[in-house]
């Protein structure tokens, strides 16, 4: 299925119906079709651009704390240029929190995947605020979006 | 008499049978209805927000703004000497979409200087300085609680109370325990009558969810060691620990400069034509392929998707087809609201060189929180404010505001004569006596949180959920924006 295939308005049994499957112990609502699993793209492969796509619309979540790449301002969570596969805690001169400091790590898609889903989960303590996005479906857009950066 | 009974109800038939094929009849002289694909209610942070991230995906957006103003409950009260803030004006260190908004629109943040100074109590018919409390008769708190200063009783206890560890936790069934009345957990947990008297005079302790204040108290000790080493914080007054760590430069709290509302203008410009004013909003009507919503003035707007980024008390108002249904009706109609009012000033004249007392002070009675702000270099008098929550609100908020005044000045030289000719007024809002919004913020009743607090904010066929009452993991004016930015994320993998 498509993307573009979304566009059109959903019947709201639907969505209601996607909704309550996707609740997770936070229930961020994101509605929307449930999209089939997306065979995830491994290192190397070209990412499917319409999940690149949904992901950038889903960066919306970061771009409050994180920019795309290492440029002054006054964002108050790291740049995110080369996330994956990135050492953890590890742009030079930024204050991280003790917890991510003491982490011993790299952004694998499988540990952002887990951190996706709810940061302190992979490591308590974390900084960073994040409601959570409960479904796999989307987490694997938004790190699909990552790849890119 | 029973002739004109079968009168009036054959009219009243009759009428009903014209509201009910009043839908087929076109309206003579309405509006065209305008078309878009979402249309967004309510002009406070969360819509703006909301409305601007659609417009940057280039999603067509209308927001309705149902005042005269934007804002919300960010508002500057420009043109009255010492500007007084009526809302939001704490921007703290780690509000990342407030700091971000500033930055993106050209909006400065100010280091918030201003320190309050100390505070007095007036209970129990005495006056008390400050040290003198703990040891002072006119405290019958018992030892463990008498150290806390009256006005951080309430806080104090919840404090030590508080479980929550993540900024998520107040969702957890896990925490559900803590979903009842603060005057419940207090009495639970062994607090003393008078106790539980001083902490219900600034909270509202049988109509408030525990858990709700922990989700705050929690989300305050973060912003509080955002960045920096974890420290140990006091309880302030002002939600927000605004003291400096040893070092440090900057104070942790920041304001908008020229005043809060310079932000959600800042945001309303760039939005441009699509803010619409004055459009009061009463009526969703999703029964057929898309949203039409119908304002006060006879306008119309079509849309593929609807923000209520209004208060449930706003929202409670708007007929909205197909109706609410389960947990997230009960929660449009009977979500809490609170109130809170509040008169500011200049001090003409330093009365506590008079009396010995303290600049800012507590009462028990009429008069709740006055308080007195450091002055700032260049300025040649004190500043302060006084806070009215509970009866007090009440009492004042029945009055027009020249009464109003009079009545706290009054009071105030009855308590503490020393104040007569020296307070100054400048102003008084009372947001429970704002139409739009009922209320200073919301507050959820105990058992609410378990109830619906989750229901609450899920999509209504086309119609999603923004405003501080939707929040999950933040508070204040971030809330808002918080809030905004989920409502548009849903509709952005809609669209």
């Amino acid at each position: 299925m498509n993307i573009a295939a979304h566009s059109r308005p959903i019947a709201a049994g639907v969505v209601c119906a996607a909704l309550l499957a996707g609740l997770g112990a936070v229930s961020l609502a994101l509605a929307g079709q449930e999209a089939p699993a997306q065979a995830r793209a491994t290192a190397g492969e070209a990412p499917d651009p319409q999940l690149v796509a949904r992901g950038k619309r889903l960066y919306v979540f970061c771009q409050a704390c994180h920019a795309t790449e290492a440029v002054p301002g006054s964002k108050i969570g790291p740049h995110l240029g080369g996330i994956v596969n990135r050492p953890v805690a590890s742009v030079e001169d930024w204050v991280y929190s003790d917890a991510l400091r003491s982490a011993d790590f790299v952004w694998s898609e499988e540990n952002l995947d887990v951190w996706l889903q709810r940061p302190t989960d992979l490591v308590p303590g974390t900084n960073m605020s994040f409601a959570g996005l409960p479904r796999k479906e989307i987490r694997a857009a938004l790190i699909a979006y990552l790849r890119t950066l | 008499m029973s002739v004109k009974r079968r009168q009036v109800l054959k009219g009243a038939l009759s009428l009903s049978a014209l509201s009910l094929s009043y839908p087929l009849l076109k309206p003579a002289n309405g509006f065209a209805a305008e078309k878009t694909t979402a249309v967004v209610i309510g002009g406070g942070l969360s819509g703006l927000n909301c409305a601007l991230l659609l417009s940057d995906f280039g999603i067509d957006v209308i927001l309705l703004e149902g005042s005269n103003r934007v804002g919300g409950r960010a508002r500057t009260a420009d043109g009255v000497e010492t500007r007084p803030e009526y809302g939001a004006s704490e921007v703290g260190r780690s509000y990342a979409r407030a700091i971000d908004l500033c930055a993106r629109l050209g909006v400065n943040l100010l280091p918030d200087e201003r320190t309050l100074l100390p505070m007095s109590n007036y209970v129990n018919g005495t006056w008390v300085r400050s040290e003198d409390w703990a040891d002072s008769p006119a405290n019958t708190m018992p030892d463990g609680e008498r150290e806390t200063p009256p006005l951080m009783v309430g806080m104090s206890l919840l404090s030590r109370l508080n479980p929550l560890k993540n900024l998520d936790d107040w969702l957890s069934p896990e925490f559900a325990a803590y979903d009842i009345s603060m005057r419940e957990l207090f009495l639970n947990n062994g607090a003393s009558d008078e106790a539980m008297r001083l902490a219900g005079i600034p909270m509202d302790l049988r109509v408030t969810s525990s858990l709700g204040m922990m989700q705050e108290r929690t989300r305050t000790l973060f912003d509080a060691n955002f960045g920096r080493t974890q420290v140990e914080v006091a309880d302030t007054p002002f939600g927000l620990a605004a003291t400096r760590q040893e070092g440090e430069e900057t104070p942790p709290v920041r304001t908008i400069a020229g005043g809060t509302s310079r932000l959600p203008e800042a945001m309303a410009a760039a939005l441009g034509d699509r803010v619409r004013m004055g459009k009061v909003a009463v009526e969703i009507d999703m029964s057929g392929s898309g949203a039409e919503i119908r304002c006060l003035d006879g306008s119309r707007y079509q849309a593929d998707f609807v923000v209520s980024a209004a208060p449930f008390t706003t929202l409670r108002n708007i007929a909205v087809s197909p109706r609410f249904t389960g947990r997230q009706a009960e929660a449009v109609l009977e979500l809490g609201y609170r109130g809170t009012t509040r008169a500011w000033g200049v001090v003409e004249a330093p009365y506590w060189e008079e009396d010995g007392l303290e600049p800012s002070f507590f009462t028990d009675e009429t008069i709740q929180t006055v308080v007195v702000l450091d002055k700032l270099p260049g300025e040649d008098k004190h500043r302060f404010s006084i806070v009215f929550t509970g009866p007090s609100a009440a009492r004042i908020d029945q009055l027009p505001d020249d009464q109003a005044v009079a009545l706290i000045e009054s009071e105030m030289a009855r308590i503490r004569p020393s104040t007569r000719g020296k307070m100054r007024f400048v102003d008084l809002y009372g947001w429970r006596k704002n139409p739009l919004i009922q209320g200073c913020r919301h507050l959820f009743r105990p058992g609410q949180i378990s109830r619906f607090a989750k229901e609450m904010i899920m999509p209504h066929h086309r119609l999603h959920f923004a405003g501080e009452h939707t929040r999950r993991m933040d508070f204040g004016m971030e809330a808002a924006l918080e809030s905004g930015e989920r409502a548009a994320v849903e509709i952005l993998q809609r669209a």
